[in-house]
């Protein structure tokens, strides 16, 4: 199903992708290609089924849609979610001869992806920890005077971490992992008890997601009313994400407007508005 | 007059763009990603070996903040830097430590809060959209927006805060940019509402049926969507974040509940996704 060639791509993708260590930096490694979404085109180009990947990869994106790190504990690292759930959410629906988009597929998917969410965790502070050796390595330079060192303790000695934590591990269970998912399906028939289970873990899972999101935005109850708004504008007028994010940006406005013009004790009057930088 | 060439920026701004947390371990972060891309500075504005180590060692303490909007810090330490080697009395270690690590917490959580919390799951969330049925358009379309757009403003705060130096506190922590962060925050609740409201979809299977009868007489989920459709999925999203940011309950433990919610609930019926082979 999956050849040595192609596992191995992936072993090297899940080394760039590494979340907060990437080999590849923050904003490529971590904020692009950790991502599921962006990962299920590159996996899709290894195994030769863009669009299946991309099918595949959605459901998993809408679980971790929202990842933030705060002082770098990771409740899950994409990295496995995105190199090893992937090949392998697609391997059994290749298997299965389901339809990609199907809601079996998207289902499994879903659940596939929680459950390896956790080896990347595992990943996460392994590489952390390995990554402790060659810091240790580099003050005991430094203390000699060795400014190169800094180079090298910032991008090669961090890539013997990935090859042992990332490389090996990743390369080796989407080989096997690959061959044996497709003998579940006699082993796991849907109408059990856990099968429908598992599924239904996959739609619950979604809901942390948007959770750990909210935490991030919410900082008092009454914020949540803008949460229930942009719900009800989704769900029950039927608004796109772009239509809902259009409405929203005349509240945040009215809202800017407000604050900016409180009477103030001091006069904050010749600063000009306009260079706000907008992210 | 010393004064840092095009050159040393860009290799010190790049530096930190690339190695900002490439060598991360919980005991020094980002520390050996901040030094990394101090040393140009360094070198080129002293030029005997022990002066550059004296330099040096003021950015051995601990440093740790979202890395993306963090580019600002670098770019503040940069200019004190410049300033500091003509003479400026006022910036010692002390002083460049102390703006250091004033700016990492707050930052850690403007950075957080809109960066990652709010502007990435928006650009995912079009990006999804684009993605329907497979199509290569919503991975290329973030991919092209997310690094040319984040790339261009980690240049641009990192010049800001090389311009500005020490004056540049007040762009992040000011008046003005609070109520304008305030703004982008209300417009990222709103969307974490649409989101949940589009793609969360958790159904329950719990029918009432006479017996004898067919068709069952009351079905759970209608009803509830007659009320306010999706009010099933949004109370669990609430669920959620009461648990952690009422409850303090970590995101994994609550990933964990889901999962016994799951059990449980297609045990009593409540579930059924009603998938088959």
């Amino acid at each position: 199903m999956i050849s040595w060639f192609q596992a191995a791509l992936l072993g090297v993708m899940s080394v760039c992708a590494a979340s907060t260590i990437a080999a590849l930096g923050t904003s490529i490694g971590n904020y692009t290609l950790n991502r599921p979404l962006i990962a299920g085109l590159f996996v899709g180009l290894i195994l030769g089924d863009v669009q299946g990947c991309i099918q595949i990869a959605i459901p998993m994106q809408i679980i971790y849609i929202a990842l933030v790190t705060p002082g770098g504990t990771v409740a899950a690292d994409l990295r496995a979610v995105s190199y090893i759930g992937i090949p392998l959410a697609w391997a059994m629906a290749k298997t299965q001869g389901w339809d990609m988009g199907g809601a079996e597929a998207q289902a499994f998917a879903g659940a596939m992806g929680a459950a390896v969410g956790s080896v990347g965790t595992v990943q996460f502070y392994g590489t952390a920890m390995m990554n402790l050796i060659w810091q240790h390595i580099g003050w005991a330079r430094l203390d000699k005077g060795d400014f190169s060192i800094i180079g090298k303790v910032e991008v090669f000695f961090p890539l013997i971490s990935h090859l042992v934590i990332s490389f090996i591990p990743v390369t080796l269970l989407v080989y096997y992992g690959a061959d044996a998912i497709g003998e579940f399906k006699d082993a796991l028939p849907m109408d059990s008890w856990y099968m429908k289970s598992l599924f239904t873990v996959g739609s619950l899972l979604p809901a942390v997601g948007m959770a750990i999101l909210l935490k991030s935005v919410v900082t008092k109850p009454s914020d949540l009313i803008y949460f229930v708004g942009g719900f009800a504008m989704a769900k029950s007028m039927g608004l796109t994400l772009l239509a809902a994010a259009a409405v929203g940006g005349i509240f945040a406005l009215v809202n800017y407007t407000i604050k900016m013009n409180k009477p103030k004790v001091v006069s904050a009057g010749g600063i000009d508005d306009d260079d706000e930088e907008d992210i | 007059m010393k004064k840092l060439s095009k050159k040393t920026l860009n290799s010190s701004f790049w530096r930190w763009y690339y190695g900002n947390l490439t060598a991360f371990s919980h005991e020094h972060m980002q520390t050996f990603g901040y030094m990394w891309s101090m040393l140009p500075i360094i070198q080129e504005l002293y030029s005997s070996k022990e002066e550059q180590a004296e330099k040096l060692q003021t950015y051995y303490p601990f440093f740790n903040t979202e890395p993306q909007i963090g580019a600002i810090v670098v770019g503040i330490t940069a200019g004190l830097e410049e300033a500091r080697a003509n003479g400026a009395e006022e910036i010692d270690d002390e002083m460049i430590n102390g703006i250091r690590a004033g700016l990492m917490g707050p930052l850690a959580g403007i950075g957080d809060s809109l960066i990652v919390g709010t502007y990435i799951p928006v650009l995912l969330g079009l990006a999804l959209g684009f993605a329907e049925g497979g199509s290569v358009l919503g991975p290329i379309f973030y991919i092209v927006v997310w690094n040319i757009t984040i790339t261009w403003f980690m240049r641009f705060i990192y010049n800001k805060g090389y311009e500005l130096g020490g004056n540049a506190v007040e762009m992040i922590v000011g008046e003005q940019a609070t109520a304008f962060r305030e703004s982008v925050i209300i417009l990222g609740q709103i969307i974490v509402g649409a989101m949940s409201g589009s793609w969360v979809s958790i159904t329950t299977a719990w029918t009432l049926t006479a017996e004898g009868a067919k068709e069952p007489y009351f079905n759970l989920q209608k009803s509830l969507d007659g009320a306010f459709p999706g009010v099933l999925t949004m109370l669990f999203v609430l669920l959620c974040w009461w648990l952690m940011s009422k409850k303090g309950v970590s995101p994994i433990k609550v990933m964990l509940l889901m999962v016994v919610i799951a059990f449980a609930g297609v045990f009593i019926g409540f579930f059924n996704p009603g998938l088959s082979y």
